[in-house]
C-alpha cells in the first residue's frame, strides 16, 4: 500500500470520528461539554484540511505515488 | 340508619380528612422525624381512629384534630422566622465525637451509650473509631459523622483527575411508553427516539425502561432478557478512532522523506495528540 492511499485511509478514519464528535457537539446537555466537543471539532476540521492539502500536493507532485 | 353504615361513612371521612391533614403538614422523611412531630402523627392517628368508630364525638374529634394538624403548621412557620422557637421545638444536634474524641458528657446527655455510639457507627460502615473526626447527634436522633480527611473515599479532585460534567439522565421510555416531557427536556423528540430505536435494531414496545444521559445518548433495558443488546460504547469508539488516526499520523512522520511535508505531519500529529488528552476526560471518564 502505498503512502497516499495510506493517508487517505486515515482521513476517512478521521473524518468519521470528526462526524462523531459533531453529534456530541450537538445533543450534549451541559454547556462545558458542548464548548469542549465544539472545540475539538474545529481542531480536527483544521487537521483534516492540512491533511487534505498535504494529500493534493504528494499527487501533484509525484503522480506516481497516486493512490486508489 | 344501621349502625355499620354511619361507621362506613364515618371511616370514609376520616379517610380523607387524614388523609389530607398529614397532607398539609408538610413532606418528612417518618423514619427521620423528631419525636415529637412523631408523638403527633401517633395522636392524629389514635384521635382519628377513635372517632370514626364512634368511641369520640364526631364533633369533638374533628376539633382534636384540627388542633393536632394546625399547631405545628404554625410552629412550623414561627420556627422558620425564629431561630429561638426553632431551637425549642425542634432540640439541638449534640456533638458526640470531636477531633477524634468522644464527648463523653455529651453521649450521657442524649442517653446514649458508648455500645449505642459504635453500633450507628458502624451503619455507617465506620468500624474504627480511630476513623472518626467528628460525630453529630441531630435532633432527629440520626448520627452522621465526618471522617478524618486520610480516611475519607477518594475523589477525582484528590486524583486531579478531570471528569465530564453531568447532569440528571432522563427517563424516556417507562414501560414501553414514551415521555414526552423528557425528550423536550433534552432537546429531542419523538424522531430521534425512533431513529436510535432504529439503530440498534428493537421496537418500542419491546422496550421496559430507556434513559438518556448527558451526551445524549441512550441507554435501553428491555423486556426480553435473552435479547443481548450491544450498549453504546461509542464516546469509547470515538477515542479509539482519534487515538488509532493520531498513531498512523505518527507513523507517516518517520516513514516520510520530505522534509517540509515531515514536519507538516508532525505539527498535526501533535495537535491530535493534545486534542486526545483534552477529551480524554469526556469519553473515557
Amino acid at each position: 500500500m502505498t503512502v497516499t492511499s495510506q493517508l487517505k485511509q486515515t482521513l476517512a478514519g478521521l473524518k468519521s470520528a470528526q462526524g462523531t464528535i459533531r453529534t456530541y457537539a450537538l445533543q450534549s446537555q451541559e454547556e462545558e461539554l458542548r464548548n469542549i466537543f465544539q472545540e475539538s471539532l474545529e481542531t480536527t476540521g483544521e487537521i483534516i484540511d492540512s491533511l487534505e492539502n498535504r494529500l493534493k500536493k504528494i499527487e501533484f507532485e509525484e503522480p506516481q505515488y497516486k493512490g486508489n | 340508619m344501621p349502625v355499620w353504615t354511619i361507621i362506613l361513612l364515618r371511616s370514609v371521612f376520616f379517610f380523607f380528612l387524614v388523609l389530607f391533614l398529614v397532607r398539609i403538614m408538610g413532606k418528612r422523611n417518618p423514619s427521620r422525624l423528631i419525636p415529637f412531630k412523631f408523638t403527633l402523627y401517633v395522636m392524629i392517628g389514635v384521635t382519628a381512629a377513635l372517632t370514626a368508630v364512634g368511641a369520640v364525638n364526631l364533633f369533638l374529634g374533628v376539633v382534636a384534630l384540627a388542633v393536632f394538624s394546625l399547631l405545628p403548621i404554625g410552629l412550623d412557620l414561627l420556627s422558620a422566622r425564629s431561630k429561638f422557637v426553632h431551637d425549642i421545638v425542634n432540640g439541638r444536634e449534640t456533638v458526640l465525637v470531636k477531633q477524634g474524641k468522644v464527648m463523653e458528657e455529651n453521649l450521657n446527655q442524649v442517653r446514649l451509650t458508648g455500645e449505642d455510639l459504635l453500633r450507628e457507627l458502624r451503619y455507617k460502615n465506620v468500624f474504627n473509631l480511630n476513623d472518626v473526626e467528628f460525630a453529630i447527634m441531630e435532633a432527629t436522633g440520626d448520627i452522621n459523622m465526618v471522617l478524618k480527611s486520610d480516611k475519607k473515599p477518594v475523589t477525582p479532585k484528590d486524583l486531579e483527575w478531570k471528569v465530564s460534567p453531568q447532569t440528571e439522565p432522563q427517563t424516556v421510555i417507562l414501560d414501553g411508553s414514551v415521555s414526552n416531557e423528557a425528550l423536550t427536556e433534552m432537546g429531542l423528540n419523538r424522531n430521534w427516539l425512533e431513529q436510535q430505536l432504529e439503530t440498534i435494531g428493537i421496537s418500542l414496545e419491546n422496550v421496559f425502561i430507556a434513559q438518556v444521559d448527558t451526551t445524549g445518548e441512550l441507554y435501553v433495558d428491555l423486556f426480553d432478557d435473552t435479547v443481548s443488546l450491544a450498549q453504546p460504547k461509542v464516546r469509547e469508539m470515538l477515542y479509539a478512532n482519534l487515538e488509532k488516526a493520531q498513531a498512523e499520523l505518527s507513523g507517516f512522520v518517520l516513514e516520510i522523506e520530505d522534509q517540509e511535508t515531515k514536519e507538516a505531519f508532525a505539527g498535526n500529529a501533535q495537535r491530535l495528540e493534545d486534542l486526545l488528552e483534552k477529551l480524554r476526560p469526556h469519553l473515557l471518564r
